[in-house]
């Protein structure tokens, strides 16, 4: 995949501004879907996900062949995204006035999963941006702290610290709203 | 509430496709930008001398019309009143010929104007 890459800027580099359309086909799933874990919209998710691709393609020139190009590109858009999102955000809850959802039919007082989900993600968008900002990108990178690190351009140690934070946020929160024990439901 | 707990929630994530368009239109902006000159960049090397030229006149300026005016006070044993410092002001600045200073940076301040409009009108 790297060298396909690599070939594949090489070829815009020189002048063929169509070959870019390879680069595009193979990264706009997770280009994309990075964007959507981020703004939970669909249409902005593609807006900001083109935005990146424009970027991607007039900086071209600066991406250095010591990191992956995945690297490069997920920082590039990542970098875009965290600054869209403070100039327009999304419209939040704060994490106090998430209301629990009326359906409880689980027997123990929890919520059903689907609930539980929506309360969660919630959640997570009421989180300040720093540490709504590293979860996001953590669990996108299949809980990889280095990469997360290497898409927000900071220390591991930061991150870490970041998502510890965070995490305790969220439990505090979530404990509330979604009753102990959390019990999994099996479909 | 576990780690694990959490970890399962937040991972759980629903993927999206993206539309059939979005190649096209990406590939759309990223023609247009390939057609499109770069823009000329702010000639730095030419203002040079001219924005030098303004901070040493200003400077200047500065310096002569502190001089002239601690002379003055350092001249006067009374305390300075406000009518007598506007005097002392305005005949230190005609002694240094402060009006053609004046002209020249605002002369040099207008051009440097002009210099940037027309390369932004040409972008």
């Amino acid at each position: 995949m790297s060298t396909d890459d690599q070939a594949t800027v090489e070829k815009v580099l020189a002048g063929d501004a169509s070959a870019f359309e390879d680069i595009v086909r193979r990264w706009q799933r997770p280009i994309v879907n990075l964007a959507y874990r981020f703004c939970r919209d669909r249409g902005r998710a593609e807006e900001m996900a083109q935005e990146a691709f424009l970027r991607a393609y007039r900086s071209l020139a600066q991406w250095r062949r010591k990191a992956a190009f995945s690297t490069w590109l997920f920082a590039l858009a990542t970098n875009l995204y965290c600054s869209e999102l403070r100039r327009i955000p999304i419209r939040t809850v704060g994490l106090d006035e998430i209301v629990e959802p009326k359906d409880s039919r689980a027997i123990d007082g929890g919520l059903e999963e689907e609930d539980q989900d929506r309360v969660v993600r919630r959640a997570v968008f009421a989180l300040p941006a720093k540490y709504r900002e590293a979860l996001i990108l953590f669990y996108f990178h299949e809980m990889d702290i280095a990469s997360t690190a290497r898409s927000l351009a900071l220390p591991e140690g930061t991150v870490k610290a970041r998502l510890s934070r965070g995490r305790a946020i969220l439990r505090g929160k979530l404990s509330k709203q979604l009753g102990q024990p959390l019990v999994r439901r099996e479909a | 509430m576990r780690q694990d707990d959490l970890d399962r929630m937040l991972s759980k994530e629903q993927q999206i496709i993206p539309s059939s368009g979005f190649v096209n239109s990406v590939m759309d902006s990223v023609r247009r930008e390939a057609v499109t000159p770069a823009p000329i960049p702010f000639p730095w090397k030419r203002a040079l001398p001219g924005l030098a030229s303004v901070v040493l006149s200003l400077a200047l300026l500065l310096i002569a019309g502190g001089a002239l005016f601690t002379r003055g006070i350092a001249g006067q044993s009374q305390p300075l009143a406000l009518p007598f410092a506007q005097d002392r002001i305005l005949e230190a600045a005609r002694s240094i010929r402060a009006g053609w200073i004046v002209l020249a940076l605002l002369l040099s301040f207008a051009s440097a104007k002009l210099s940037i409009r027309f390369t932004t009108l040409r972008d």
